[in-house]
């Protein structure tokens, strides 16, 4: 079917609006429809990553109207695997965290997965688009979308979490915004392909470096990346589990895919790694973001809250890659946004079903934890082996790829980073790991900690999402050479 | 700290000032802006889709898919609105006045309650007396404003206006008469479900006509394939799609305006506000 990259877009969008509308008539179908729609997307992003497998990227013109008279979907190996993922994971989370949507959200649950599908509709719409323009209409509803959500999440620290959120995010937009104007200013066009031939041999132009400026340092704003990153903890930390889980692994990941998308697409190796020659200072602001997040996250008393600082480090391994200006380095940030989404998916769900039972997820809270759940911890470990990078979780090959870059690039303070924050998560996680193992639990009111410690497990669906996602995080392991030299390699000729 | 600050916008301007120092001149019929596609809208609009305005050609038309989800970006606004404001807790303390007398009760009892009728009506606690010229004025100006609204949004294609303008204009008699009256009168005559349903209603006739495209063998949006289901008018098929868009459009905007005044003035509980 010619209609599958419309589908992956349309499906999330149309069944959110018709669970919308059925808040109003019939409460308990929105849950099917939204469900519903995720897998249409999801079955139809697959059936595009086959296609662009078997005979290259594939054009998608919406309204029939030829780029650059009207917006067009181009989908190469890249965003098919990006989309993949997105509706993937979404999907997936939406089976899990049935139970916690309905615990913490309550009554309004069923007006909530219309906002949750549009969620996605705006990640999948700025991953597919192959216009400038759409690709901020679909930014303006993810971020929207995630302010809500966002402020629905903790009752007293939500809503001003969500405010931070809105001001830091409503600049990066703006930003974007401005660059792509000056950009249409310079060229007439919006369509990144036709933009793209229209700015190349104006490489000295003033408008064309401030847009790229701006339109990066607007990425890197709702990416947040390390001096930018202020807004992320506390949104991720207290937004409900069913947000957290799925904007922790995606959001920050698409947005790193946008950034792949302009330097490659848009803008050309050429100018940025020639002309600018901004490689060497990008790297080493990555290497700050990569220190300071493993820092601050060793600061941290929460377990959800030290996970968020442990995102904002990998941002620094997935941008010091891409702008090593190599093709490991490039290797290595395209595996590991696809490695990243899922260890990260896999720790957010153990901890979401940590939350379900316990609520409070402060470090001290979790003691004897191995006993209460040890199907949830068994997830946690192997998504925090995966983190820290031993070898046969995925983490360790995406890593390995980085600091093959910087070796051949010469950036050693970026591979020594990388290691030293590994340690780092290895110190975190062991922390983490010792107090649930060794410290008895102190919830009961008899003291019997002698005694086998009664299991209470999170419920059976969380628990086989959660188990299914840590195991692919092995099974990615032992395919990366396959991903690399299907997908990232060909993309990349 | 205040200093610092001043100084970063002041870097950031003169560095957009930079970037400008390229531009064409205003008004430059020979710029790039003017020259690339714009060109082409210019002279195939009439053409290819027999609207007369070339601007909501553009809009709902050549890139009616960003403004499929500028609409879904209001419905969002409006579903937020309502997921993180409406407080489905009922009043503690209810305000009564006798209509005869003109006598006011205050019930403090929140399981009490009085029957509504010929002898007694609601009260809001920040009561203000009817004004009669408010009432009257905006009694008649109501149903114009509303036919200049349905005017706007269903002469979008050929003037400038369309779905979003009407809607707005729309959903403006609306507040007016919760304005004018009370909170009360409004929702007792366009309830909370009815916005609900429009809202996403709206949205959904635009999408639907996607859909639809998609179904009758066409790309999304492409509203040239649904010329069979409309005979005898294939030539002005676009200029119709762009107006059942247009149409979508200013109910999801209608309704969204409405839902979002309600729950701010009223903070949620629907009961009474400005």
């Amino acid at each position: 079917m010619e209609n599958y990259p419309a589908l992956i877009v349309v499906a999330p969008f149309v069944t959110g609006l018709l669970a919308g509308l059925f808040v109003w008539i019939e409460k308990r179908l929105s849950y099917p429809i939204v469900l519903a729609g995720l897998f249409i997307s999801s079955f139809s992003a697959v059936q595009v990553l086959i296609r662009v497998m078997e005979s290259g990227p594939i054009q998608y013109k919406m309204g029939g109207w030829s780029p650059p008279i009207g917006i067009e979907y181009r989908i190469d190996l890249l965003n098919a695997m990006v989309l993949c993922l997105v509706s993937g994971i979404a999907f997936l989370n939406l089976i899990a965290s049935y139970r916690s949507a309905e615990k913490e959200i309550g009554d309004r649950v069923s007006s909530y997965y219309t906002v949750y599908n549009l969620f996605l509709t705006g990640l999948l719409g700025v991953t597919i688009t192959g216009d400038l323009f759409n690709l901020y209409v679909l930014i303006e509803i993810t971020s929207l979308t995630s302010y809500a959500q966002v402020a629905m999440g903790d009752r007293d620290r939500g809503p001003l979490a969500s405010l931070n959120y809105i001001f830091i995010g409503v600049i990066g937009a703006s930003f974007y915004l401005l660059g792509v104007g000056y950009l249409y200013m310079y060229t007439g066009s919006l369509n990144m392909a036709d933009v793209a031939v229209l700015i190349k041999g104006s490489q000295g132009s003033s408008t064309v470096l401030v847009a790229f400026i701006l339109c990066i340092l607007g990425i890197w704003i709702k990416m947040a990346l390390f001096p930018f990153h202020v807004w992320l903890p506390n949104a991720y930390t207290y937004s409900p589990v069913i947000f957290a889980r799925v904007v922790a692994p995606l959001m920050t990941k698409v947005m790193v895919y946008i950034m792949l998308r302009l330097m490659i697409t848009v803008f050309g190796y050429d100018y940025i790694f020639n002309t600018l020659n901004l490689s060497d200072a990008v790297v080493w602001l990555a290497t700050i973001a990569v220190l300071a997040g493993g820092v601050m996250a060793l600061a941290q008393k929460n377990l959800k809250k030290m996970l968020t600082y442990i995102i904002v480090s990998e941002i620094g391994y997935m941008v010091g890659g891409a702008w090593m200006g190599n093709q490991l380095g490039m290797t290595g940030a395209i595996l590991h946004i696809l490695n990243d989404a899922l260890m990260t998916f896999a720790l957010f769900l153990a901890v979401g079903n940590m939350v379900y039972r316990i609520d409070r997820v402060d470090i001290t809270d979790l003691k004897g934890l191995f006993g209460k759940m040890p199907w949830t911890m068994a997830g946690f470990v192997l998504a925090a082996f995966s983190i820290v990078g031993v070898p046969p979780t995925c983490g360790f090959f995406s890593k390995w790829y980085l600091i093959l870059g910087a070796m051949e690039k010469g950036a050693y303070h970026f591979a020594a980073a990388l290691i030293i924050s590994s340690l780092i998560c290895a110190v975190l996680f062991f922390k983490v790991f010792e107090i649930c193992f060794f410290e008895s639990g102190s919830h009961g009111h008899d003291h019997s900690s002698h005694g086998p410690v009664a299991i209470e497990e999170a419920p059976v669906s969380m628990l086989i999402i959660s188990g299914l996602v840590s195991l692919s995080l092995i099974v990615a392991g032992f395919y990366s050479g396959a991903i690399v030299n299907t997908i990232i390699l060909p993309f990349l000729k | 700290m205040r200093i610092l600050a001043f100084i970063v916008v002041c870097l950031t301007g003169a560095f957009l000032l930079y970037g400008t120092s390229e531009f064409p001149d205003w008004g430059d019929p020979n710029s790039p802006a003017s020259l690339h596609v714009a060109a082409y809208y210019i002279e195939k609009t009439y053409e290819e889709t027999h609207a007369p305005n070339f601007v909501t050609a553009v809009v709902t038309d050549y890139r009616g898919f960003d403004t499929m989800f500028e609409t879904a970006v209001i419905f969002t606004a409006g579903i937020g609105c309502f997921l993180l404001l409406r407080d489905f807790r009922g009043k503690k303390e209810h305000y009564y006045h006798h209509i005869p007398t003109g006598v006011i009760l205050h019930i403090k009892d929140e399981k009490k309650s009085l029957t509504i009728g010929k002898e007694f009506g609601y009260m809001d606690k920040e009561w203000v007396p009817p004004d009669l010229i408010n009432k009257t004025v905006c009694r008649i100006l109501i149903p114009f404003i509303q036919i200049y609204a349905l005017y706007v949004v269903a002469h979008g294609d050929y003037s400038p206006g369309g779905g979003f303008q009407g809607g707005v204009i729309f959903g403006s008699s609306l507040i007016l008469l919760a304005i004018s009256y009370d909170l009360k009168t409004l929702v007792k005559r366009v309830s909370e479900r009815l916005l609900g349903i429009f809202a996403a209603l709206g949205v959904l006739i635009y999408a639907g006509t996607g859909v639809l495209c998609l179904v009758m063998g066409g790309n999304f949006l492409d509203y040239g394939v649904l010329a069979p289901l409309f005979p005898g008018m294939a030539d002005h098929i676009r200029a119709l799609g762009m107006l059942v868009v247009e149409i979508g459009v200013g109910i999801a905007v209608m309704a969204v305006m409405t839902i979002i005044y309600i729950n701010i003035v009223s903070e949620g509980r629907h009961d009474e506000g400005l």
